[in-house]
């Protein structure tokens, strides 16, 4: 038996979903940006969750096998979608029609998605207690 | 005639609950940490049904007497390992991921409950063995 892993999973899992806040946050703050060193407004950024196997031994568990999966990002997806334009004649970054590019994030779904995050997060910190609370229940036996 | 021993057939079962108990622990936490991932079916531990059998067959079983018989009837409860059932989402909408986090975290706290009624049983168990090893003082 090993404690650890259900604790091995369950951080890969809040890390995860700390990089996913961490882009929520990024989109947020860039709601307004007109210009960034790549040109262009900013770009709306998602992560992308995939599972992962734990570790060599954790597959050699045939019983288990392909029960016990941790979770990554593997990578950061940039929007493809094309900025909204908005009439500003006067707005260093507006073209000769007067029209600036802004970033195409919509707000309600930054904070949905944030939402979510925190849910994903506070339910892998209960699986967390829950794990310690039995492996300290375990240590009592014979006390 | 039985031999007896400090540890007897309920404490070696308990043992196995608990192991067992700390396998669908990793397994839930797996389907709680994978909640967002695109595609994952979530696993389900089960081997109450396994265990039960062993457990009520136990008492009625044949007595092997010869080491080359077969024995009758089912297993060991030692020799339980459980199985993984996965279950692929059908509905076919949004991500094709099945995980249901209510379900999830109550089967959580569940394995939990059950994992610390367990151990108590057997600390209860040990208890007894040390009162009478020190002559009921």
């Amino acid at each position: 038996m090993d404690i650890f892993t259900s604790i091995r999973v369950a951080s890969s899992a809040l890390q995860a979903n700390s990089i996913r806040l961490n882009t929520i946050s990024s989109n947020l703050a860039n709601i307004e940006t007109t210009s960034t060193p790549e040109g262009g407004p900013y770009k709306r950024k998602s992560v992308y969750f995939q599972t992962t196997p734990l570790s060599f031994q954790e597959q050699l568990n045939a019983n288990l096998r392909n029960g016990v999966q941790g979770v990554k990002v593997t990578e950061i997806l940039e929007d493809t979608e094309p900025p909204k334009l908005v009439f500003k004649p006067d707005h260093p970054d507006a073209n000769e029609e007067g029209y600036v590019a802004m970033p195409n994030i919509n707000l309600l779904e930054e904070m949905v998605d944030m939402m979510n995050t925190t849910r994903a997060y506070e339910s892998n910190t209960t699986t967390i207690k829950s794990a310690k609370k039995m492996a300290l229940k375990a240590l009592e036996i014979g006390r | 005639m039985k031999t007896h021993s400090i540890s007897d057939q309920s404490i070696a079962l308990l043992k196995k609950v608990l192991d067992l108990r700390a396998d669908n622990e990793k397994v839930i936490a797996s389907n709680i940490a994978n909640s967002e991932t695109p595609g994952y079916a979530p696993a389900r531990f089960s081997f109450e049904e396994e265990l039960k059998s062993a457990v009520t067959s136990g008492l009625f079983s044949m007595e092997t007497t010869h080491s080359t018989h077969f024995p009758l009837g089912s297993k060991n409860p030692a020799d339980i390992t459980g199985q993984i059932v996965t279950k692929k989402d059908s509905t076919g909408i949004g991500d094709q991921n099945s995980v249901s986090l209510e379900q999830e975290m109550l089967a959580l706290s569940e394995n939990q409950l059950l994992y610390e009624a367990t151990a108590q049983l057997l600390n209860k168990k040990l208890s007894l063995r040390k009162y009478i090893i020190q002559g009921g003082q």
